[in-house]
């Protein structure tokens, strides 16, 4: 009976210990974000370096043949699902426009959905959440940013980050870094600045605003540079990497001679106070849309000989960047698909536009088109290979801008000629590509994300994912899912087996290697 | 607005005093103020829209339409049933008979002729919000064209189909080759976006996206377009000017002719197999990714395998046009162009 008694209490306490334990709890220190564990995928690209590449080996190209589906997510939804999922303490937590999931990471089964539509803002898409200890941040298509309790969703503070009724919008996923929920807004339809800002993650207090261009009106100035795509961050510099949007008018640049800063750039700026450190032109005096947002990603390593730390992009514009992420110097400009517009590249390493290419009232055939060579799909670095592997989109276009389109929001037209989808693996030493894999006509959506076990996973334009081998890409494994991937893929390890997950349409998938598959790893 | 609708539904059904709770606040985000100024369409918005629907569509299944009530219903019975109330429907007996009146003259509206005459109608302003949701991205706040997508207000297809069908069947099935998605729209819905495109055209944006005027497109020199077709563009390895091309200048006007020029979206290919056995089939060919050919023979039967087993060579006339991307100036385009306009 004593003894009974005794293993109550006792289990009591066990209970009550582990309730409090901080390791069952779903909770996310900032300072784990810079060191991510392998059964996590705590921030949008998987870590601050922006890499995506997963140190995962368990699926290798030997044993990917075998891949097959653990689990399926329906969401039910016309939405198709652009965010890429965070995963902390085995819930995934990802969302479409107007909706967030809470789903297990082991099983596939929902534990909470946020569903609260809105008719303002433009609901194009949505990257997903940041976390922050509990709390989940949450952009909506009308500029709110939401914190809500990861363990329910519930809300616990909604304050408004930009002015719907200009035209803001907002589709990006936060990026915490210590106490600093970063977020940034869209809204090229009209003539407004683009800006970053940082908020009190405890409060939903702003706590500096970067701003990318002068307040709207500025005589001779540009307006435009948003700041739609989440960026990344070198915890030793203590610098944050952030690409900026087009400027406005979008297709006549006559009324913003120059450059147009900060529009169309890379830029570095202090985390803690917002401060500019320095700033890098991807496209100056840009007429095309071509936003520099996607991945600015972080690589420590050689060129040319020396070591150095870089930022590398595959802009929209058609070219590929390495900068010395120190300072924003220029180590290399390439290309790494048709480029028809611009007259070479300046000794800054900046590409020159031709003026002869800015649209005009009878028509511009401009390489590449208005989605670009890339766009939002994330591209992946490979550290073993020293391959740089985007999905891009070799295309043509005519652009037509004429007086009477005028100086406000588009003020032109364009229009999509030809395109199609080709994953390319660039030599960072190079800018060379060293394989490219075509993915279809008309292109594909589809991001990447490599593995250390020399894997790349990405999608092609017709439906299906595809496993390729990352020395060569070649095609080892594929899958067709129902149409075709618009978000990038993510892995992690949970319970000793490796998940690469991928999304189609309003569906999730899981996959992983079947139990005898893996049994057979583990005995070798 | 279906989640819209379900959301108010479950406020109206779970709490009848809906406006005192705090869940209303949620929704009337959402809402919108009345379309018209009149009395009428306040007192409606006052009154009536709770049950009703903001746009009078109804909260299906317990609270009826009241479009076209004035089809279904006398002024006299109308007028009866707001005074003295229905079922579950109170009366509202104490409002001034004023205000009834200016209500009748509000339900009596049709949207349809309110959207034709005035530009602005309440199943329109219904359909800005769906718009701005789920199409503006692509096509435009004002429908005049936006991120790759087209202008509609300048749409041929819209504007030869007069009773709307052609418009629902592209919204409802989407463009998947030119990566337009499917809406599942209900009949409503679909009408509203209809009605709000229409309306657009009335009332542009200064400085949105604007198309391309047949007369824009004139800058060329016809005989230079003439000597490139036949000389460095090498057009007539495949085109002649008397014989697939003659009329061309008929069938496409302005954009629509250069885009068919530049890249004709309706090219078809052939593809020859050899299946395992010897056999061989040629046909269309009707889908091809990196692991399966689908072709389509001559009697119109589809058929696929797996690219692994069979041997195949696929015709794609059309790499020509993709091949002189790389080598046109503008002036080449401008002055094909030119000449392409002669050809009636």
């Amino acid at each position: 009976m004593k003894a009974w008694k005794y293993s109550l209490v006792f289990a009591s306490i066990a209970l009550l210990r582990a309730s409090s334990d901080p390791a069952m709890a779903q909770n996310l220190e900032p300072a784990a974000l810079a060191h991510p564990s392998s059964d996590s995928w705590p921030t949008y690209h998987g870590d601050y370096s922006g890499k995506r590449h997963s140190k995962l080996n368990q699926i290798t190209p030997g044993n990917v043949g075998s891949l097959t589906l653990a689990w399926a997510f329906q969401t039910n939804q016309n939405a198709p699902i652009k965010s890429t999922p965070l995963l902390v303490d085995g819930i995934l937590y990802f969302t479409v426009p107007d909706n967030i999931w809470a789903v297990d990471a082991r099983s596939g089964h929902a534990l909470w959905h946020y569903n609260k539509p809105t008719d303002e803002g433009l609901h194009i898409g949505h990257r997903g959440v940041a976390m922050y200890k509990g709390w989940l941040y949450y952009l909506t298509p009308d500029s709110h940013l939401i914190s809500l309790n990861a363990k329910d969703g519930t809300i616990r503070w909604d304050v408004v980050v930009a002015d719907v009724k200009k035209g803001y919008w907002t589709t990006m996923a936060p990026l915490v870094v210590r106490n600093h929920v970063i977020i940034g807004v869209s809204g090229d339809f009209d003539n407004l600045a683009g800006y970053l800002r940082s908020i009190d993650p405890e409060t939903g207090g702003t706590q500096w605003q970067w701003d990318s261009t002068p307040p709207a009106g500025t005589p001779n100035s540009t307006t435009g540079g948003m700041t739609w795509m989440t960026g990344t961050y070198d915890p030793e510099l203590n610098l944050l990497y952030w690409g900026t949007g087009n400027p406005t008018p979008v297709l006549n640049g006559k009324p913003r001679p120059g450059d147009n800063l900060y529009t169309c750039a890379i830029v570095a700026l202090n985390p803690d106070t917002g401060k500019l450190t320095w700033a890098f032109s991807a496209s100056p005096h840009d007429t095309h849309d071509w936003d520099a947002v996607e991945t600015p990603i972080l690589v420590d390593g050689d060129f040319h000989g020396k070591p150095h730390k870089m930022v590398m992009q595959a802009s929209r514009n058609g070219y590929f960047f390495v900068l010395d992420r120190t300072n924003g110097k220029s180590l290399l400009t390439s290309t790494f698909g048709p480029v028809n517009w611009s007259l070479g590249v300046d000794k800054e390493g900046r590409p020159i536009p031709n003026p002869a290419k800015e649209p005009a009232p009878d028509g511009r055939l401009i390489a590449p088109d208005e989605g670009g060579m890339t766009n939002y799909r994330a591209p992946s670095f490979d550290p073993t290979t020293g391959l740089f592997i985007v999905d891009a989109h070799p295309s043509y276009s005519i652009y037509f801008a004429k007086a009477a389109d005028g100086i406000y929001g588009w003020a032109g037209a364009d229009y999509g000629l030809w395109g199609k989808g080709v994953i390319e693996a660039i030599d960072y030493q190079t800018g060379k590509l060293r394989w490219t894999h075509e993915v279809g006509d008309g292109g594909s959506g589809a991001g990447v994300l490599t593995t250390a076990s020399g894997l790349t996973f990405t999608g092609d334009a017709h439906g299906s994912v595809l496993a390729l081998a990352t020395k060569d890409g070649r095609t080892l494994w594929h899958s067709g899912m129902g149409s075709p991937m618009v978000s990038s893929p993510i892995a992690y390890e949970l319970d000793g087996r490796q998940f690469v997950m991928t999304s189609s349409g309003g569906v999730l998938f899981a996959w992983t290697l079947p139990q005898t598959e893996r049994n057979a790893v583990a005995k070798h | 607005m279906n989640r819209f609708r379900a959301l108010t539904l479950v406020v109206v059904f779970g709490f009848i005093p809906a406006i005192a709770h705090p869940g209303w606040s949620q929704t009337s985000r959402t809402e919108h103020a009345p379309a018209d100024n009149s009395a009428g369409a306040h007192s409606y918005a006052k009154n009536c829209a709770i049950c009703h629907g903001d746009q009078r569509e109804g909260i299906l299944p317990g609270f009826p339409p009241l479009l076209d009530v004035n089809r279904k219903f006398t002024h006299e019975q109308i007028e009866s049933l707001i005074r003295t109330g229905k079922g579950r429907m109170p009366n509202f007996a104490k409002l001034p008979q004023e205000e009834v009146a200016e209500l009748m003259r509000f339900l009596s509206t049709s949207d349809i002729a309110v959207g034709g005459a005035n530009g602005a109608g309440n199943i329109s302003d219904a359909g800005r919000p769906l718009f701005q949701r789920n199409c503006a991205f692509c096509h435009g706040r004002d429908a005049a064209g936006g991120e790759t997508g087209p202008d509609l207000t300048r749409s041929k297809l819209l504007i030869s189909d007069t009773n709307g069908s052609k418009f629902s069947e592209v919204v409802r099935n989407g463009r998947p080759e030119k990566k337009m998605p499917a809406f599942n729209f209900s009949n409503e819905e679909v009408h509203s976006l209809l009605l709000f495109v229409r309306n657009q055209g009335k009332s542009s944006r200064p400085g949105g996206r604007r198309g391309v005027d047949v007369s824009d497109l004139q800058t060329g020199n016809v005989e230079a377009g003439k000597r490139y077709f036949s000389g460095p563009g090498g057009c007539v390895k495949c085109h002649s000017a008397t014989g697939d091309l003659a009329g061309v200048a008929n069938r496409f006007q302005g954009l629509q002719l250069e885009q068919q020029m530049l890249y004709p979206n309706n090219a078809k290919s052939t593809v020859a197999v050899t299946l395992p056995d010897g056999r061989s089939l040629a046909g269309e060919l009707a889908y091809r990714d990196e692991f399966t050919i689908g072709l389509r023979g001559a009697d119109g039967v589809y058929h696929s395998w797996p690219v692994s087993r069979i041997r195949y060579t696929v015709d794609s006339p059309v790499d020509g046009h993709v091949e002189l991307f790389g080598k046109y100036s503008d002036d080449d385009i401008h002055n094909l162009m030119a000449y392409m306009q002669t050809l009636h």
